[in-house]
């Protein structure tokens, strides 16, 4: 029942964070306002329920799976890109060669160095 | 027989049996040839799921509607990564300066890199929405590119591409640059790598995994908030 009940705390921060976006017209989507509800929430009460955890974790662990439906969808419009692969391929596979190595090269330089005096 | 499969596809059970079985068989066969870094389950399950699908003559519309029940589970799953991110809250706020500037920094040069390839490439303006929100976790990614007008289907596939090279990647990184520091690979992978990149961290440790949420959902709101804006930049200008 524990999972049950977990579900509907995540379900209940999911709706708020619905209400919250679509009355402010924030450009975020529901489940990450939820999710932030649920992180501010959960330190205002400085602990976290069994209940919470149950249903969490299980989730998490499937995110992967969840976005499945909609990336299988790629392979069934292959045809309607023939000639822009190139500019496809070259943008996602080398985008992401450059934004990791930016990411991981700013970051070191920034945090990196905090480490040793703080921790 | 395919008045069978329409009877079948006629309740979503099918498709999300499917995408499940396709989900652990995936995971099973990625076990079975030795868990390489560079080729994440998910591109075996997604592989064999449209190998499935293409066999038996199922229309993606009509899979995809039914498979939209087990998608209607990230909104609650994108809730639940809340928990890891109070979890880890004084890690975070120990770094929240470092973060401040490299978080919108590197989330926006994951859009701006794939943007300006495509764009020197000559990708078509429908692609070029496509394929900008690439760093985005799903939900959010879905709402920016049809704000752009760009290819959902497309974004999606691009989604997963990202995830996988981003996995890579950062592993490549990594060991080039001699970074084992959990936190950076976490932010590294929930940055560039949305909700993929932060599975792959979540098996790396809980401490790189609250930084890839921390990552995948700073990336997500900065680049809801900015990209539509940037995108207007151009068409000023001309």
């Amino acid at each position: 029942m524990a999972v049950m009940r977990g579900f509907l705390w995540l379900l209940g921060f999911l709706l708020l964070g619905d209400v919250l976006v679509t009355l402010t017209g924030l450009p975020v989507s529901a489940g990450v306002a939820g999710m932030l509800l649920l992180t501010f929430w959960l330190m205002l009460r400085g602990t976290v329920s069994r209940d919470i955890t149950a249903a969490a974790q299980p989730l998490i662990n499937v995110l992967a799976m969840l976005i499945m439906p909609g990336v299988v969808g790629v392979f069934f419009i292959l045809d309607t890109l023939s000639g822009q692969w190139a500019a496809i391929l070259g943008a996602l596979v080398g985008g992401t060669l450059l934004s990791v190595f930016t990411t991981l090269w700013l970051m070191r330089r920034l945090i990196g160095r905090e480490e040793p005096g703080r921790e | 027989m395919s008045e069978l499969l329409d009877h079948l596809l006629a309740t979503p059970l099918l498709a999300i049996a499917l995408t499940l079985a396709a989900y652990f068989t995936g995971d099973r066969l990625f076990r079975l040839v030795g868990a390489p870094s560079w080729c994440p389950p998910i591109l075996v399950a997604a592989l064999l799921l449209a190998g499935v699908l293409a066999l038996a003559g199922i229309d993606y519309a009509d899979y995809r509607e039914g498979a939209g029940w087990l998608m209607l589970l990230l909104g609650p799953a994108t809730v639940a990564l809340g928990l890891p991110l109070y979890q880890q809250m004084g890690r975070i706020r120990a770094l929240w300066r470092p973060l401040l500037i490299c978080l919108p920094v590197a989330s926006g040069m994951a859009a701006l890199y794939a943007v300006a390839i495509a764009w020197l490439l000559g990708a078509s303006p429908e692609v070029l929405a496509s394929l900008a929100p690439k760093s985005v976790t799903a939900p959010i990614a879905i709402g920016i590119t049809e704000q752009l007008g760009g290819s959902v289907a497309l974004m999606m596939g691009g989604l997963l591409l990202t995830g996988v090279a981003a996995i890579g990647f950062v592993d490549l990184g990594s060991r080039w640059l001699g970074i084992r520091d959990e936190r950076l690979l976490g932010l590294a992978l929930g940055i560039n790598g949305h909700a993929l990149g932060t599975v792959r961290a979540f098996e790396i440790g809980p401490t790189a995994g609250a930084f890839a949420s921390l990552g995948m959902s700073l990336t997500g709101i900065l680049t809801a908030l900015l990209l539509p804006l940037a995108w207007r930049l151009p068409g000023l200008v001309g």
